[in-house]
C-alpha cells in the first residue's frame, strides 16, 4: 500500500461509498439467506440446523410454491410481450407528429409513476362483484359477462391481476420506444421510403430490428420486475384466493413475517435468487441484453 | 393525401378513445375522493357521483395523521435521492474514467444487485436493521433505498461520463486540476441531463417502495405514506370517499414531481443515458 498504489488506484477512493453499501445491503445479505435457508428458526429463539430440508419440503410437499412458480410463469408471459406490443404501437403512433403527442405520452405513462398500493385499492373497487365499475357497467348495457368474480374466482384471479399490471407499465414500454425511435438514423429511414418501401415494410424490417436493443432491455426489465411483484399482489388480492395469485415475494413475506417461518422463508428467497439471476445472466451473456434506457 | 388525413384523424381517434379509458382508473380515484359523504353507495366503482364535496379531505385531515406520514416520505426520500446521487456520481466517474484495482469486477458485482429481486433481502435487512437498532428510523430505510438506487443510477451516468470528450479532461489535468476537480467542476455540471433522470427515478423508487418499508417500519409515527392505505383500511373499509381521498394525497406529490421532470427524461434518456 504504497504512496504510488494509492496514487495509481485513487478510483477506489471514489468507489469506496458504493462498495460499502454493497457490501452491507447486497452481498452479506445474499449470503446470509443462503446460510438461514438451511435452518429451522422463528427468527427468535435458537435456529435448528435442517440441512435441505427445507428445500425438500418446497419442491415436494408445497402447493404455495408450485402454485407462485406457475404465476411467475404466467405473468412473465402475459406481462412482457403485451406491454412490448402495445407500447411500440403507441410510441410508433406518438412520434408521428399528431396533435397533443406530449400528452398522451404523460396519459399512457401515468400509471407507471402512481404507488402498486394505491392501484391495488382503486381496481378493487374496479373489480369488485357489487358497486365495482365492470359489474354496474354490465348490468347498464346488458352485457352480463362483465360481471365477473374477477379476483374471488382462483380460476381467474391470476389473469385479472397480470390485467392491471400490463395496464401499469406499457407507457413503460411506450416511452423506452419512443426514445429508442427518436435514435434512429433518419437518413435511413428516407433512404428506405425512397427505394419504394411501404409502412409496413419500414417497421418490419428496419425499424423493429434497429431497436433490437430496446426489446432485449424491455424483456430483461419484464423478467426483472416480474420476479420483484409484490405491492400489487398484496393489495389486490393477498396472494388468494387460496394462494391462486401467490407470487415468490408475497410467499416470502407470508411465511417470514405472518408465519415466523425465517428459515424456510430464506429457502424461497435462495430459490427466487437463484431463478433471477440465471434469467439475468442467460439474457446478458447469451442474447446480449443491457441495462440501459433507450436504443 | 386526403386518404392520407383520414388515416391521421382515424388514428387519433384511436389514441384519443384509448387514453380515455387508459386514465379511467386514476379519474375513478379523484371522483371518490370528492365524492359526498352522505352518498353511501357509489355506482359504477365511484366513476358517477351526485355533487361534489371536501369533505372527505377535511375528514382525513382530522382523522388521519396525514401530514405526519407526508413527513415521513420526505424524510426516508430526499436524504436517499441525494446520497445516490452523490455516490453513484463518484463511482461512475471512476468506473468511466480511472483505472484502478479490480475495476471490471466491481461493476459486474454492482451490476448484479439490478438483477435481484429486493424480496429476497428483505428477510436479511430486516435482521441487519434489527441489529443495527435501525428498524423503526428513517436511517433504516435510507440505507438500503440508497444502496439499491446506486446501481442503477451507476449504468445511466457512466455512460453518460463515458461520452464526454477526453480531450476537455486533458486540457484540464494539463492546467493541474485534479481528479475530483475533473470530476466536480466539469463532469457533474455538464452531466444535469443525466443527473435529472437518477433524481426521478430514484425519488420514485423511494416514495412509492413498499416491500421494506412495511417489515423495517412497524410503528405508526415512522410509517411513510405508502404504507397509510394499511393503516386506515380497517377504520375507512365502508367509506371510499376517505380512503380515496387518502390515494389522491399519496399519488400527488409523485405527479408533480414527475410533471416538473418529465421534459428532463425523454431528453435525459435520449441524450446521454443510451450508450451502453
Amino acid at each position: 500500500m504504497s504512496r504510488k498504489w494509492l496514487i495509481d488506484n485513487q478510483g477506489l477512493f471514489f468507489m469506496a461509498p458504493a462498495m460499502i453499501l454493497f457490501v452491507v445491503f447486497v452481498l452479506y445479505p445474499i449470503f446470509y439467506i443462503f446460510n438461514a435457508s438451511m435452518y429451522d428458526w422463528d427468527g427468535i429463539n435458537e435456529a435448528i440446523y435442517v440441512g435441505v430440508q427445507n428445500y425438500i419440503e418446497m419442491f415436494t410437499d408445497d402447493r404455495a410454491f408450485a402454485l407462485s412458480i406457475r404465476n411467475s410463469i404466467y405473468w412473465t408471459l402475459l406481462t412482457i410481450f403485451p406491454q412490448m406490443i402495445l407500447g411500440f404501437i403507441l410510441a410508433y403512433i406518438l412520434t408521428s407528429n399528431i396533435p397533443f403527442q406530449n400528452v398522451f405520452r404523460i396519459i399512457f405513462f401515468m400509471p407507471a409513476i402512481v404507488s402498486p398500493v394505491v392501484l391495488g385499492i382503486i381496481w378493487q373497487r374496479i373489480y369488485a362483484p357489487f358497486g365495482g365499475l365492470l359489474a354496474d357497467l354490465g348490468r347498464e348495457i346488458g352485457a352480463m359477462f362483465l360481471i365477473q368474480p374477477y379476483i374471488a374466482d382462483p380460476k381467474i384471479a391470476i389473469f385479472s391481476t397480470i390485467f392491471v399490471n400490463v395496464w401499469q407499465w406499457t407507457g413503460f414500454s411506450m416511452l423506452m420506444y419512443v426514445a429508442g425511435l427518436q435514435g434512429l438514423s433518419q437518413e435511413v429511414l428516407s433512404a428506405a421510403e425512397v427505394d419504394g418501401a411501404g409502412t409496413r415494410q419500414r417497421i418490419q424490417f428496419i425499424i423493429l430490428p434497429m431497436l433490437r436493443h430496446v426489446h432485449l432491455t424491455l424483456i430483461l426489465l419484464g423478467v426483472i420486475g416480474t420476479l420483484q411483484t409484490f405491492a400489487l399482489v398484496f393489495m389486490l388480492t393477498k396472494g388468494g384466493p387460496n394462494h391462486a395469485t401467490e407470487m415468490l415475494p408475497t410467499y416470502i413475506f407470508q411465511k417470514a413475517f405472518t408465519l415466523q417461518s425465517m428459515g424456510y422463508a430464506s429457502a424461497v428467497a435462495v430459490v427466487l435468487l437463484v431463478i433471477a439471476l440465471s434469467a439475468s445472466i442467460f439474457q446478458v451473456r447469451v442474447l446480449g441484453s443491457r441495462f440501459t434506457i433507450g436504443n | 393525401m386526403t386518404r392520407r388525413n383520414a388515416a391521421r384523424t382515424l388514428v387519433f381517434a384511436f389514441v384519443t378513445i384509448l387514453a380515455l379509458i387508459w386514465l379511467v382508473p386514476i379519474i375513478m380515484m379523484l371522483v371518490v375522493s370528492f365524492m359526498p359523504p352522505d352518498q353511501r353507495a357509489p355506482r359504477f366503482g365511484g366513476l358517477l357521483i351526485k355533487g361534489v364535496s371536501l369533505q372527505n379531505y377535511v375528514t382525513v385531515f382530522e382523522d388521519a395523521e396525514i401530514v405526519m406520514h407526508f413527513v415521513n416520505s420526505v424524510a426516508v426520500t430526499i436524504p436517499s435521492v441525494f446520497l445516490v446521487v452523490v455516490i453513484s456520481s463518484l463511482a461512475a466517474f471512476a468506473l468511466a474514467r480511472l483505472k484502478f484495482f479490480a475495476r471490471d469486477i466491481w461493476f459486474y458485482l454492482l451490476i448484479m444487485t439490478l438483477m435481484l429481486p429486493i424480496p429476497t433481502l428483505v428477510v436479511p435487512i430486516f435482521q441487519i436493521n434489527k441489529a443495527l437498532g435501525l428498524n423503526d428510523s428513517y436511517l433504516g430505510l435510507i440505507l438500503p433505498y440508497t444502496a439499491l438506487g446506486v446501481p442503477f443510477a451507476i449504468v445511466i451516468l457512466r455512460s453518460f461520463f463515458a461520452g464526454f470528450p477526453i480531450e476537455i479532461e486533458e486540457a484540464a489535468r494539463l492546467d493541474g486540476c485534479t481528479r475530483f476537480g475533473i470530476y466536480w467542476r466539469i463532469m457533474m455540471p455538464v452531466s444535469w441531463p443525466a443527473v435529472a433522470v437518477v433524481i426521478i427515478w430514484q425519488f420514485m423508487t423511494s416514495w412509492n417502495e413498499f416491500i421494506l418499508a412495511l417489515v423495517t417500519m412497524s410503528s405508526v409515527e415512522v410509517k411513510p405514506l405508502t404504507l397509510v392505505p394499511l393503516v386506515y383500511s380497517g377504520q375507512f373499509m365502508m367509506r371510499p370517499g376517505p380512503m380515496f381521498a387518502i390515494l389522491t394525497l399519496i399519488t400527488l406529490p409523485v405527479i408533480v414531481v414527475y410533471y416538473l421532470m418529465q421534459r428532463f427524461m425523454v431528453s435525459g434518456l435520449t441524450a446521454g443515458a443510451v450508450r451502453g
